[in-house]
């Protein structure tokens, strides 16, 4: 059956509270005149895409949220956080969680395999995802949207529970990105997802069969039911302390690049202390 | 109001390509513009002495064949010379995706080189507008869907070619740009849904049922035969002139999309299933849509980046595509 926006609406009424539904059944894009933006984004699946994520995230991973007056309610801006728990439910729980704050259909810039898987692919590109090429975040930013960037990428996800809160290699992109764009970062910590899933392994060569950078082998077969906590830091204004041109220059995207870690990684610290266990 | 221009201030054009729809499409709006002097059609067609519609004698037809040299040669250095021609608008390539062999070469590539060459030393040629296409992009998944000019363009030696002509014409004409005394402009047209114009999607969408691959529904951007002739003639009056833009259309849609406006069923297969199923369509039913040189846009979105065609010519599409199904 094709999934077509007025069944993708039909499918979010039924997951959605009506009060929810009220205000997502008309979020606002970019429309081309056929009801997509040129990724493909549609308000229908976009709907659809908080209706599938509800449930978790209001009685599964049971989201808290902290500092969400951080997060630009019109203007482009770039979140950038830690990502983690060996499936991305990470990024899920973040974006309907962005959504559900402010109003604003996140843009979540996921890598060049995700677009090519197929189903998911398109689902999540209806729901605003777009894949990770600078051309894509540069014609986003300058129509003012929020982007979505993991700077661990996979690095960060597929890293097993030894290395749990630890972050990994820090790509620099989002700082290009942000300097050369003018917009400021939003450094975020998700707590809860390191310990959603434990890897015990990793299959590689049947990952890449399917076009998947790994294949883990998880402790648990579904993850576990912790509590999410996502902290929104104060924006880094990347935009007022550097100039568009400085985004060429390596030992300043490096500097700005490593606030943002240092950040995120501060974000962590304090959740983690003020967290009970990882079911609270 | 707008000044009355000189009779030796109005524009003298060329168009090639002149009985394609495209083409034709062209020739009455140069027509219909005051800025425009006289018009100099050239197509393959001996009939078509006469243009289908009423032209003030400011209009010429000749048939040429652009596949031979010694044709461009006599054409621009006989009757484009003694119409003092200043604008060739180049808009004759082969449309047929299954046409082979060294003339379409010579038609679609080797042409242009000759009128490049030629029109370097002629004494009233300055500019020349290259209808080109979106097809010359390299499309796969780690690559922008905003597709702007200085994207990646397909130097696959497994591209048919129809889509390998179409890149060396292309670089061929970019190459030139301030090497040559011409102006020159390329254009880089999204691909035009109407008759006669070589559109592999509209060949698609000729079967009531139109297979996808299952799993995919990328984006797509889709030009009007209006807005594709209003970019030409923005193209030929630009004071910008040597440049590359990029011409989108108004439509940008899945292909799922694409294919229930155009009342069509749309029937998802394994990727695998389909390139064996439209040669077979292609071999019994002599259509021309070829699943292969399609592939990766049928599965990646590709959506070309207007914004320098609207800074530059002020274009913007205006013109959507009449759907025979409405929006539903």
């Amino acid at each position: 059956m094709l999934l077509t926006p007025k069944i993708a609406r039909r499918l979010a009424k039924t997951l959605l509270p009506t009060e929810v539904m009220d205000w997502a059944g008309s979020l606002e894009i970019s429309d081309n005149g056929h009801g997509f933006d040129p990724f493909g984004l549609h308000p229908s699946f976009a709907a659809l895409g908080l209706g599938l994520c509800w449930k978790l995230h209001h009685d599964y991973f049971r989201v808290l949220s902290y500092g969400v007056e951080n997060i630009p309610t019109e203007s482009g801006a770039i979140i950038a956080a830690n990502h983690s728990g060996t499936i991305p439910t990470d990024a899920m729980m973040l974006w309907a969680d962005v959504l559900i704050q402010t109003r604003r259909i996140p843009r979540p810039i996921a890598d060049h395999f995700v677009p090519s898987l197929p189903w998911l692919g398109v689902l999540f590109a209806r729901s605003g995802m777009v894949g990770g090429s600078r051309g894509n975040a540069k014609a986003l930013l300058s129509v003012d949207e929020l982007l979505m960037i993991f700077p661990e990428g996979v690095g960060g996800i597929g890293k097993n529970s030894k290395l749990a809160y630890q972050l990994q290699k820090w790509h620099l992109g989002h700082t290009e990105l942000a300097i050369r764009h003018s917009v400021p970062i939003v450094p975020t910590a998700i707590i809860g997802p390191e310990e959603q899933m434990p890897q015990i392994g990793q299959i590689n060569s049947i990952g890449k069969l399917f076009g998947l950078p790994y294949m883990p082998i998880p402790l648990t077969p579904l993850p576990l039911p912790v509590r999410y906590h996502i902290h929104y830091g104060e924006p880094i204004p990347v935009h007022l302390k550097y100039k568009p041109e400085d985004a060429d220059n390596p030992d300043v995207v490096r500097e700005a690049a490593e606030d943002v870690r240092r950040s995120v990684e501060l974000l962590i610290k304090n959740g983690l202390s003020t967290r009970k266990n990882i079911f609270e | 109001m707008t000044k009355k221009l000189k009779k030796s201030e109005l524009k003298r054009v060329m168009v090639t390509g002149a009985t394609t729809p495209i083409g034709e499409r062209l020739c009455r709006s140069l027509l219909a513009d005051d800025r425009v002097g006289h018009v100099l059609a050239i197509g393959p067609d001996s009939g078509a002495e006469e243009m289908p519609f009423s032209h003030d004698d400011r209009l010429t037809y000749r048939q040429f064949d652009l596949s031979r040299n010694r044709h461009v040669r006599q054409m621009l250095f006989g009757i484009a010379k003694d119409l003092k021609i200043e604008v060739i608008m180049h808009i004759s390539m082969h449309r047929s995706m299954t046409a082979k062999g060294s003339r379409v070469h010579a038609l679609n590539v080797d042409s242009l080189r000759s009128m490049i060459d030629l029109s370097g030393r002629h004494p009233t040629i300055k500019r020349l507008v290259l209808k080109s296409d979106v097809a010359v992009y390299q499309v796969q998944r780690d690559l922008p869907v905003l597709i702007t000019e200085s994207h990646p363009l397909n130097m696959g030696g497994g591209a048919p070619q129809w889509v390998r002509d179409r890149v060396e014409a292309d670089v061929l004409a970019c190459t030139h740009m301030g090497l040559s005394p011409l102006e020159i402009t390329v254009l880089r047209t999204a691909e035009v849904l109407a008759p006669g114009t070589g559109s592999q999607l509209l060949d698609f969408l000729a079967s009531p049922v139109c297979f996808r691959p299952l799993g995919y529904d990328p984006m797509l951007n889709l030009l009007s035969l209006n807005d594709a002739v209003r970019a030409l003639e923005m193209a030929c009056f630009a004071k910008q002139s040597t440049t590359i833009v990029n011409i989108p259309g108004a439509d940008t849609l899945p292909l799922s999309s694409c294919i229930e406006r155009w009342g069509r069923v749309s029937v998802p297969l394994p990727g695998f299933a389909l390139a064996p199923l439209y040669k077979a369509r292609q071999r019994l039913r002599g259509t021309e849509f070829s699943y292969g040189a399609n592939r990766r846009r049928f599965h990646y979105a590709s959506v070309p980046d207007g914004s320098r065609a609207a800074e530059q010519f002020g274009y913007l599409p205006e013109h959507p595509i009449h759907w025979p199904t409405p929006l539903s």
